[in-house]
């Protein structure tokens, strides 16, 4: 083979440039994973290879989306997650709080996250380190007003920190994905794609020292095999209650208007979340009712079938912007 | 489709076509290249993406490879066996548990030395039950007979998929052959690959397929399948033999696929094995972050190599004689474990294979890594060089261990999150049932939506149901009229999968799960048990209410176990939640997915229009097994499915075994919004497709008659709802939606006329 220039100017000591999304299942890391890696490869003649780090099929729970790029002769051996990104992509600020986002993120790095909040505020939520690049875009904003899933807003972002990706060969896999099988999605998903390229909120994190570089380890749960009931036993009845689910909300959440609430219980009869919150009270003539005190937005994932079914509108269904 | 960028055609071979695919595409874009004449299948994780792909392609006009969904995996690899008697080219993909179902029919295969393509995706073999990739399905096939390719990355399993058909059909071979890949890393991580721009080249390289003796020439019957007794020991020998000629038909075929491909495969994988005194062997995908570790370990001044191999039957003994003649020390990473013999599968047979070189003192021990698809890091295999080196100053001080397996910390104790619900608190007293003296039917009352809401939901939040899953309020709406304490018990599914990832369960009472086959068997052996320990004295006779939940696709591969529970009458709740299709392992078409309707297995496209065949009438096959209760339910209507709940209570206790179908919203793969879910369950009551009903000892009763009430509707009316459907609003599925609506109408009159006629 010819000799080449090399394409790609930041890599790790076995040559790859590495990506790693961390996202919500249903918001598309997975296809944007795809595109991004079409895109270095077919469009730009990379070699590279795109996974995500996910089990059943399901929306809603946390998913990590993996990209590496090496040059055109270099073969992409070790198989294993991202654990040193040069960017990091954080689909949703609520993943913050349960996954271990920012580890392996040093200095040099990128990071782009989806939130409407500036990069001087997100700086600390996260506590990103000294010397890495901060993108904050609204995707969620970009993404409801243009009516498209986030992730082609995101690979605007993507395309902007990312400096030997260039925008056409990311339209051009764009155009493989969609233009084929749902052409009436094309356009726009490039005006998001355009949106999230262009309004982005950039900070170079000073190098002062706030927030130290979080190195990456493995997950390692408290139950291994000296102390974990045999047979794979969980005698702990219920314990998914501790699990915070808000994060599988897409941008909607429904607020409960006591005023008008009848008490009927057809929301709880629909929730699959078990978020309805009723008690025992005693009403006006002494009498133990169950009356609705509101809605546990700790499980709720925001699916609104309980808005639809109240007979009162006394559940609407609101913008979540935090 | 596939990307296209760049055609390459270098040397005069034929023209490739560089792709970005995950070995399961790949896969599938040989099969489609290939163009087998069957593919029977049932799907299961990480394999399903094999028919997918192919079904997407089929629909697309793509290949015509005949695609049969079986009825689960032994089904499906009987419909292999079956297709393979008359001379056709056959593909099933499958993995971990899939395959285990199906053993007893690789030995058929071999026996009937009838050759096919089997991909194994390889996965960890349940229980306690985990969908990623190790090598514990793999070892179960070594004794069936079958040629055994190992393809190491997606690239691989494209060329393996050609070149193993190729050896299969030789004549002096004749045998099914087995390529298998890592699930996950391999199956599902896209990769850079090239695959031939013409399928024509593809075909010519196989060549033609040339069997012995087919099942359907009536010119020249034949039997396939005596029972052999003195005489089986010979039929052995010849398939021992075909093995052996394998060997030399491998090689030239590997010689003939790198003259079109320009990739040359060989028996093994070495890498910088020339001098190498230490080495380590790594089956599959992580050879090759072993390769990187080797590197690492030789930038340090270290003599070592990594092993891997392309072909695990024949099991290429003089090969692993040659490359190890020097090596001092080799470490197997098994993926698997043989329990009690020291060793997995791996160590075990290299040793053997050594032990045949008089010559040979490499001293080899064993590492088990990666169960369960337990990441394999680079770091962690340069220690395992780390300890092989030292191993090779020292001796193998530990010549058996697990890698990567931890601890946990001894001095936790989780506490109980909750405390767990007393049987007072699961009997509020809210649904009551009594017997009408003047019917001899049963009378539910107090189910009130509102009061109803003190009822403890027997499932904890925080479970991970995807947004506006339909299955929770099946099942609370459904558990709210149960009183008393109840033990469940889950098949494999979506109900299953969300409420048990450890160490998290969102049961608040007592859950066991099976594999999907064998759930109404399970439970019928903890029914029976519980009576018989308090017939001895041994447990207090407390009332418990035992249901059984499945899915519709559970209903597929374990109806023959639910019958037999049926049959045998015992004192439990079947609850079916159907939400037409198996939808945790990626919306594959089941049996109850209706005529026409789109799913992964069942694409609508211009050569293929949706699913072939009407949706199965399990209430109606349970019926058939004259059990006391059989109802069906919808959260739609959600007062009549908890009244339905109190007499399914009643009739298990007191008469036997009681069948229930839920009709079950899937927002995901019905593709619609969540919020629509009420709308779109009540239209398919009101358009009679899924009717209300009850079969109260074989006395059947409409519960909810849209057409009483005057609210039924056209079809369409459904159907123009959902994504997975909406299709049938174009004219040119007319004539499908047409026979859409004969069906439903035929059961409907049907279920009227039982409805008027006890006797029906």
């Amino acid at each position: 083979m010819a000799q080449q220039t090399e394409i790609l100017k930041q890599k790790n000591e076995y040559g790859y440039y590495e990506i790693r999304m961390e996202s919500v299942g249903g918001q598309g890391a997975n296809l944007a994973g795809k595109i991004l890696a079409d895109a270095g490869i077919l469009h730009m003649g990379l070699n590279g290879v795109n996974f995500a780090s996910y089990g059943s099929e399901k929306k809603g729970t946390p998913v990590k989306s993996f990209i590496k790029f090496s040059e055109p002769d270099r073969d992409i051996r070790v198989n294993s997650p991202v654990v040193e990104p040069h960017l990091l992509v954080v689909f949703h600020t609520n993943l913050a709080g349960k996954v271990a986002v920012m580890q392996g993120v040093k200095p040099g790095a990128a990071v782009i996250v989806n939130t409407p909040k500036k990069c001087d505020e997100v700086r600390d939520l996260l506590q990103v380190p000294g010397g890495v690049t901060l993108y904050c875009v609204d995707a969620m904003k970009i993404s409801v007003e243009e009516k498209v899933r986030i992730n082609t807003t995101i690979m605007g972002t993507i395309c902007r920190a990312v400096d030997f990706l260039t925008k056409d060969a990311v339209h051009a896999s764009i155009k493989d994905i969609f233009g084929h099988k749902y052409p009436h999605l094309l356009e726009p998903n490039l005006n998001a794609f355009e949106r999230g390229h262009e309004e982005v909120d950039i900070l170079e994190v000073p190098d002062d020292g706030k927030y130290p570089v979080q190195p990456f380890t493995p997950f390692r749960p408290k139950l291994g095999w000296k102390n974990a009931p045999i047979g794979g036993v969980i005698p702990n009845p219920g314990n998914t209650a501790l699990n915070d689910m808000s994060m599988s909300r897409s941008g909607f959440y429904p607020v409960w208007h006591e005023d008008l609430c009848i008490n009927c219980g057809e929301c709880d009869s629909v929730c699959p979340d078990q978020a309805m919150i009723f008690v025992t009270r005693k009403d006006d003539k002494g009498e133990d009712k169950r009356f609705m005190t509101g809605v546990n937005l700790q499980y709720c994932k925001g699916c609104m079938r309980c808005v639809d079914v109240c007979p009162k509108q006394a559940l609407t269904a609101e913008r979540e912007t935090e | 489709m596939t990307p296209q960028a760049a055609a390459t055609s270098a040397n005069g071979m034929p023209e490739q076509t560089k792709v970005v695919l995950n070995g399961n595409e790949l896969a599938a874009h040989a099969a489609s290249q290939i163009n087998f004449h069957v593919m029977g299948y049932f799907p299961i994780t990480p394999s399903t993406a094999v028919p997918e792909e192919l079904d997407a392609m089929k629909a697309a006009g793509v290949h015509d490879v005949h695609m049969i969904p079986g009825d689960g995996e032994h089904g499906a690899a009987g419909i292999c066996f079956g297709a393979t008697t008359t001379g056709a080219r056959v593909f099933n993909a499958t993995s971990a548990n899939g395959l285990l179902y199906a053993l007893e029919q690789l030995p058929v295969q071999s026996g009937s030395r009838f050759p096919m393509l089997l991909n194994l995706i390889n996965r960890a073999v349940s229980g306690p039950l985990n969908i990623r990739g190790d090598h514990s399905d793999l070892v179960y096939t070594l004794t069936t007979g079958w040629l055994t390719f190992m393809a190491k990355d997606p690239q691989m399993v494209y060329d393996m998929d050609i070149i193993a058909l190729k050896v299969a059909e030789h004549p002096e071979v004749r045998l099914p052959a087995i390529v298998s890949y890592d699930g996950f890393v391999t199956s599902h991580q896209k990769r850079r690959a090239y695959i031939f721009s013409d399928r024509q080249v593809v075909q010519d390289f196989i060549g033609e397929n040339k069997p012995g003796y087919i099942s359907v020439d009536p010119d020249n019957p034949v039997t396939i399948g005596p029972y052999m007794n003195d005489d089986l020991i010979n039929n052995r020998r010849q398939q021992a033999m075909a093995m052996v000629n394998a060997k030399a038909v491998i090689k030239q075929v590997f010689e003939e696929y790198a003259k079109i491909s320009g990739r040359k495969y060989d028996f093994l994988h070495t890498y910088r094995m020339e001098d190498a005194e230490v080495a380590v062997f790594f089956l599959n995908s992580s050879f090759d972050t072993a390769c990187e570790a080797v590197d690492i370990m030789r930038d340090r001044g270290h003599k070592v190599g990594a092993v891997n191999l392309a072909v695990l039957r024949p099991f290429p003994k003089e090969e692993l004689q040659a490359v190890l003649k020097n090596v001092k020390i080799l470490c197997v990473g098994d993926r698997q474990d043989t329990y009690g013999t020291g060793g997995g599968s791996m160590s075990l047979e290299i040793k053997a294979a050594l032990k045949d070189d008089p010559e040979n003192k490499t001293r080899v021990y064993s590492r088990i890594y990666g169960l369960g698809g337990l990441e394999i890091y680079l770091e962690e295999v340069v220690e395992i060089i780390e300890e092989a080196i030292e191993y090779g100053k020292s001796g193998i001080k530990v010549p058996y261990e697990y890698v990567g397996a931890f601890e946990g910390d001894e001095t936790y104790k989780p506490e109980r999150v909750e405390k767990p619900l007393t049987a007072a608190d699961q009997t509020p007293g809210i649904v009551s049932v009594e017997v009408d003296e003047g019917t001899g039917k049963l009378k539910v009352s107090g189910a009130n939506a509102r009061k109803l809401t003190q009822m403890p939901k027997r499932l904890a939040p925080g479970h991970g149901a995807c947004p506006g899953c339909g299955i929770i309020p099946s099942l609370n709406n459904f558990m709210r009229g149960i009183e008393g304490p109840v033990v469940v018990l889950f098949h494999t599914g979506c109900g299953m999968i969300i409420g048990s990832g450890y160490p998290f369960s969102a049961h608040r009472v007592t859950y066991v799960h099976n594999l999907f086959q064998n759930g109404a068997a399970t439970m019928s052996g903890i029914v029976d048990a519980y009576k018989e320990r308090i017939r001895r004295g041994e447990l207090p006779d407390r009332p418990i209410t035992f249901i059984h939940v499945t899915g519709d696709g559970g209903n597929d591969i374990g109806m023959g176990p639910s019958i037999g529970a049926a049959l045998r009458g015992h004192n439990m709740i079947q609850l079916e939640y159907d939400n037409e299709g198996y939808m945790n392992t990626g919306n594959q078409l089941s049996f109850s997915t209706p005529l026409g309707h789109a799913t992964s297995t069942s694409h609508v496209g211009k050569a293929q229009a949706g699913k072939s065949s009407h949706n199965k009438d399990t209430a109606q096959i349970m019926a058939a097994c004259h059990i006391p209760y059989v109802f069906t339910g919808c959260e739609a209507q959600h007062v009549d499915l908890t009244k339905k709940a109190a007499k399914a209570q009643y009739y298990a206790r007191e008469y036997g075994f009681v069948y229930g179908k839920i009709f079950s919203f899937c927002p995901l793969n019905w593709k619609c919004r969540e919020q629509d879910a009420r709308q779109i369950m009540q239209a398919a009551i009101d358009t009679c497709f899924f009717p209300l009903y009850e079969i109260e000892k074989g006395v059947t009763t409409i519960t909810y008659d849209p057409e009483k009430k005057n609210k039924r509707i056209p079809l369409i009316e459904w159907l123009k709802l959902m994504g997975k459907t909406r299709h049938f609003t174009k004219d040119s599925y007319a004539e499908l939606l047409a026979r859409h609506e004969a069906e439903v109408e035929r059961r409907w009159q049907r279920l009227k006329a039982m409805h008027e006629s006890p006797v029906l």
